[in-house]
């Protein structure tokens, strides 16, 4: 052994922009090749999968396909559910970043969709009627207002959310996690009410003055707001299915930024924090600063959702932003799968489903059964007043009896069934001793296949476990 | 200055005998305070470049409440700790300010812990490298964008860690989960994992606590590898005495706080007070 | 003193009062299971709610007469106060004593569905419109018309009724908890749980008696506000609960003193925002209170009792 294990590694010249630009070139094409070994190693899981993404992306010229005698005995959701579908998923996938990876809970969350939304109203909408700034975009020169390219307006959202993610964090992250969870309750409510009081504003100071301005429109909202456009075709609720698509080409992005992060120096200190904050310190990691980054970098996903679907529907107010819109969120992990990018979008997905479709589909075949029998109770009952009760009694089952969710990352199930820090060695025991989930805690995951999805490793652990090996322990050699 | 810590033989000074610039740790009147309680009073203490050092003492005596000090778990009550030429702890009046531990971690001090503190649903492989985590470069945007800095840091950490683990012994399993591991590798883990922040000091508490006597015999030559292979300076709190008096080339010992004792171990296992705060007066008397 | 300055400090004090009852719910419970309980504000306006309902069964209107009134205001005191205690023992069995060894994260994830379960029973019940309820006990300004006062600022009856209901409650609850052998053995849990336990304290029933007179003053104060405030809405739970909390963490979160104080404070601050800067603003300045607490000194006004057990 060479002293030389004790140096940090170092990589000297990297190569630069070529090197880089190769890399990913290099991903792309090897897909097939990937394709095929992933073919190989488990084929029908592979099938499967390849055709659920299919029907993914076949569904909005399937769903134009489908007679409508149809869609009353099932209830498919229409494309601005989807398109919603796919907005709250990328929230999802954000909000993973901080609870499911930083294990800080955000209870505010909807600041952040707010912020995004109102960047897109501000940069997109005649709203700023003295000036006409128009790049890239659809809108005719010489238009009122600011109207800059939807690309651009993203970038921007997810810079202004992470930006706001740092202030609030900043003195805020060092509190214990039920305060913490408390003040970010408090943000997520103060800066709707900032977006709609903000209509008649007289402030002076030095050369900026404002007069009785309305910075925000107030509870009226902002509206008309330039539809997503690109490369000429528009995005818009009034385009057919194409805004499903580039929904979906941003939620493929947000997932990728998320695994990078997961897998990286970065994703590896938060998972450290969560175990175990302080040897995290300890072990050299700024624990404020990697915080900190989780909430900023969380909150940028929230920003792009929102310019997403302020620029997708055309028009935003402050009473889109409640406080349920956050718990909404929160549920979208919890129920999925806490930790884990593909649970959280499958609970994203189905929360919505939940929430926006089937419950109206139930409620206009409770009137239908109402009509055929003349039995009018049935018609009375409206299915979507019961959304909220739903969501609760889902929260208080889940916490109960599964609360890592049902796709959770190994990590996650793993810790909810385990004691704090400081006595981790006591855990095993502690899960048999519930007859918990055993086999959510493999010995040998096999490096680095997909650990997204929980998967039954068969393997028994090999060699003694912790219980036996302390057995044989003894205290004869202490002194005292 | 002399090193502080009077017995009947008097104390073994370094000053005189060894050089400043080979002093590693330097600490001058460090006190903690816990509301009434003094855990530690005004321990004067050096650790010379290089050397194995023990810190023993009846328990409750301070030793791991000094070994957070030193790291930046503690801030101190009143004192002085420099490392390497850099100062940990300052005191300007009563105004006493630390490094946080972090940056303690990032000038080269590594530490195990008394009970184990892994990241239990981390694998081995990731506790090690997390323990890189202070040194390596890359930041977020190399890993969204998977910059050639990245990919390349993340080669070269991974290879490093493997190494570190064959180093201890632990290179078998390296994706499993650290809370599954049998108690003496997670002991040897813990070790690799300080080890991975390439510190210049490391410091152990109690490394042998719950081992045989061959696992101690294992880990006593380690510790004397580490010195020799990697050239570390090791700070070993510890109980039990042969491993004490087998490597250490000075021991300190603490009892209620203060530095009870300190040299070879020869000299100290002699001091009658020394003996005294372990077994007694009548055991000390019968010395 | 400027009229309008005395009024609007009796308006604080008044709602005050009531963010008080509500804030000793919440205070009690984190002092004994360190859980934010958010369905306790649920509780409060499911408390309005069923006193509402008891109000008008018994036939209580305006203009009856005095004694017939204040009897069937007792009685419906009481059965609202025995039904909400009943509805929060009932959740602490459900929601949380199951989590009691589970991380942090669940139970305060637990209490949130249980706040959205309580708030849609209250939807469904009562409808989304608010609902009022008439003067059961007259306006009449006791300053001008029972000492005679010649003066533009208003102490309503209803604004006495507050107090003689509120302040006797607080009272009571503080003799209870400081005097009692049921007190100390909630202060003992509160401590430390595990040596409660092993000093002969039933811990599980300290804690359902906790959450009794949580739910209880919850109930006392649902009915306070239909009597003062007149009316209750579904969501009533979430500002109120706002408000509450704040004021628990603002007198220092496990501090009786600390919660009514904390009250007291928020029904100024609420009264003062409406009156001088304008009720659309309220909300935000409560919330920015409370963040500025926590920020800067977590421990409230009067420092907290319980060993923070983080």
């Amino acid at each position: 052994m060479s002293s030389s294990l004790i140096n940090p590694v170092h990589v000297e010249s990297t190569g630069g922009l070529s090197v880089w630009v190769r890399g990913i070139g290099a991903t792309i094409t090897g897909w097939p090749a990937a394709y095929r070994a992933a073919l190989a190693k488990n084929r029908r899981r592979t099938i499967l999968l390849t055709v659920l993404v299919a029907t993914v992306l076949l569904y909005p010229l399937i769903y134009t396909a489908i007679p409508s005698g149809l869609t009353r005995i099932l209830p498919l959701p229409s494309s601005p559910v989807i398109v919603f579908m796919l907005i709250f998923a990328i929230m999802a996938i954000g909000l993973n970043v901080v609870i499911g990876f930083a294990g800080l809970l955000d209870l505010g969350y909807v600041a952040f969709y707010a912020l995004g939304a109102y960047t897109a109203a501000f940069l997109a909408s005649p709203h700023w009627g003295g000036v006409s700034v128009v790049l890239f975009s659809n809108v005719p020169a010489g238009f009122p207002g600011i109207h800059l390219p939807f690309m651009f307006i993203i970038l921007v959202a997810a810079a202004v959310a992470a930006l706001f993610g740092a202030l609030l964090g900043a003195p805020t992250l060092r509190l214990r996690g039920d305060y913490l969870a408390i003040v970010t309750l408090g943000f997520g409510e103060i800066v709707p009410i900032f977006f709609k009081n903000l209509v008649n504003v007289n402030f002076s100071f030095g050369p900026i003055q404002l007069v009785n301005a309305n910075l925000t429109g107030g509870p009226l909202g902002i509206n008309p707001i330039d539809a997503p456009g690109l490369f000429g075709i528009k995005f818009g609720v009034i385009n057919g299915f194409a805004p499903v698509y580039l929904g979906m080409g941003l939620v493929l992005i947000a997932i990728v930024i998320a695994r990078n992060l997961e897998r990286s120096r970065m994703g590896r200190a938060w998972m450290a924090i969560r175990e175990d904050e302080i040897a995290a310190e300890m072990m050299g990691v700024n624990t404020v600063r990697t915080k900190l980054l989780a909430f900023a970098l969380g909150a940028a996903f929230a920003g792009v959702a929102g310019a997403l679907q302020a620029s997708y529907q055309g028009a935003t107010t402050s009473d889109f932003f409640m406080f349920s819109t956050s718990i909404l969120v929160v549920i979208m992990i919890i129920l999925g799968g806490i930790g884990n990018i593909w649970g959280v979008i499958v609970g994203a997905v189905f929360v919505q489903y939940v929430d926006k479709t089937l419950l109206s589909w139930a409620g206009q075949r409770m009137a239908d059964i109402g009509n055929a029998t003349g039995l009018e109770q049935f018609g009375d009952i409206n299915p979507s007043s019961f959304s909220f009760l739903l969501l609760g009694i889902a929260l208080v089952v889940m916490m109960r009896f599964r609360p890592e969710g049902f796709i959770p990352s190994r990590q996650r199930a793993a810790e909810m069934h385990v004691a704090p820090p400081g006595q981790a060695i006591g855990s095993i025991g502690l899960i048999e001793e519930e007859g918990l989930v055993p086999e959510l805690d493999p010995t040998e995951p096999g490096g680095d296949e997909d650990p997204e999805i929980a998967e039954v490793p068969g393997e028994e652990p090999v060699g003694e476990t912790i219980a036996e090996s302390r057995g044989e322990v003894t205290d004869e050699e202490q002194p005292r | 200055m002399t090193v502080a810590g009077t017995t009947a033989q008097g104390p073994t000074p370094l000053t005189g005998h060894v050089p400043d610039d080979q002093i590693l740790v330097r600490a001058r009147q460090v006190t903690k305070r816990f509301g009434g309680l003094v855990a530690v009073n005004a321990v004067d203490f050096d650790i010379p470049r290089g050397s194995i050092v023990s810190l023993i003492g009846p328990n409750g005596a301070g030793k791991t409440t000094f070994f957070n000090m030193i790291t930046g778990a503690y801030v101190p009550t009143s004192g002085e700790i420099s490392f390497d030429g850099h100062a940990i702890v300052t005191t300007k009046g009563s105004k006493v300010r630390s490094l946080k531990p972090h940056q303690v971690t990032a000038l080269g001090i590594g530490r195990t812990f008394q009970n184990i503190r892994l990241f239990s649903t981390m694998s081995a492989l990731d506790n090690v490298l997390v323990g890189q985590h202070v040194h390596l470069r890359s930041r977020w945007w190399d890993a969204v964008l998977r910059t050639p800095r990245n990919s390349l840091e993340e080669e070269a950490s991974v290879a490093r860690a493997h190494e570190l683990l064959a180093f201890v012994g632990l290179d078998e399993r390296p994706h499993a989960w650290a809370r599954n591991l049998p108690y003496g590798d997670q002991r040897r883990l813990e070790i690799a994992r300080a080890l991975a922040t390439s510190p210049k000091l490391l410091l152990l508490d109690e490394p042998t606590a719950g081992m045989n006597a061959s696992e101690t015999r294992d880990l006593t030559d380690f510790i004397r590898r580490l010195r020799s292979e990697l050239g570390l300076t090791v700070l070993l709190i510890e109980h039990d005495m042969r491993v004490v008096m087998g490597i250490s080339d000075r021991v300190t010992v603490l009892d209620y706080g203060e530095v009870l004792a300190e040299g070879s171990p020869a000299e100290v296992r002699a001091n009658p007070r020394v003996i005294e705060a372990y077994l007694g007066r009548g055991a000390a008397e019968e010395a | 003193m400027d009229d309008q300055l005395l009024q609007t400090i009796i308006i604080g004090l008044s709602n005050g009062l009531i963010y008080a009852l509500v804030a000793l719910g919440y205070t009690l419970v984190y002092g004994i299971l360190q859980l934010i309980n958010f369905a306790h504000g649920d509780v409060f306006m499911l408390g309005s709610m069923i006193a509402l309902t008891l109000l008008m069964m018994l036939g209580v209107t305006p203009g009856m007469d005095v004694t017939t009134t204040i009897a069937l205001i007792v009685v419906v005191l009481l059965v609202t106060m025995a039904i909400t205690a009943l509805l929060n023992v009932s959740i602490e069995r459900i929601a949380y004593r199951p989590l009691r060894n589970a991380p942090r994260l669940a139970p305060l994830i637990s209490a949130i569905g249980m706040s959205f379960i309580l708030q849609n029973v209250g939807l469904l019940w009562k409808g989304p419109a608010s609902l009022g309820f008439g003067d059961v006990i007259p306006n009449t300004n006791v300053l001008t018309t029972i000492f005679g006062f010649d003066t533009a600022v208003e102490l309503s009856l209803k604004q006495v009724f507050v107090a003689v209901v509120t302040i006797p409650l607080l009272l009571v609850l503080m003799g209870f908890v400081g005097k009692t052998r049921q007190g100390k053995a909630m202060r003992a849990t509160a401590q430390d749980p595990d040596t409660a336990g092993l000093m002969g304290i039933d811990v599980n029933r300290t804690i359902a008696i906790t959450f009794v007179i949580a739910g209880a003053l919850a109930g006392a104060a649902g009915l306070v506000q239909i009597l003062y405030n007149n009316t209750t809405v579904w969501n009533l739970g979430f500002r109120f609960g706002l408000n509450s909390f704040t004021s628990a963490v603002l007198g220092g979160i496990g501090n009786l003193q600390g919660a009514v104080l904390g009250g007291i404070v928020l029904g100024f601050i609420n009264a003062f925002s409406d009156r001088y800067l304008s009720a659309q603003w309220t909300n935000a300045i409560v919330f920015g209170v409370l963040i500025a607490v926590l920020v800067f000194r977590p421990t409230g006004l009067l420092g907290q009792q319980v060993a923070d057990r983080a």
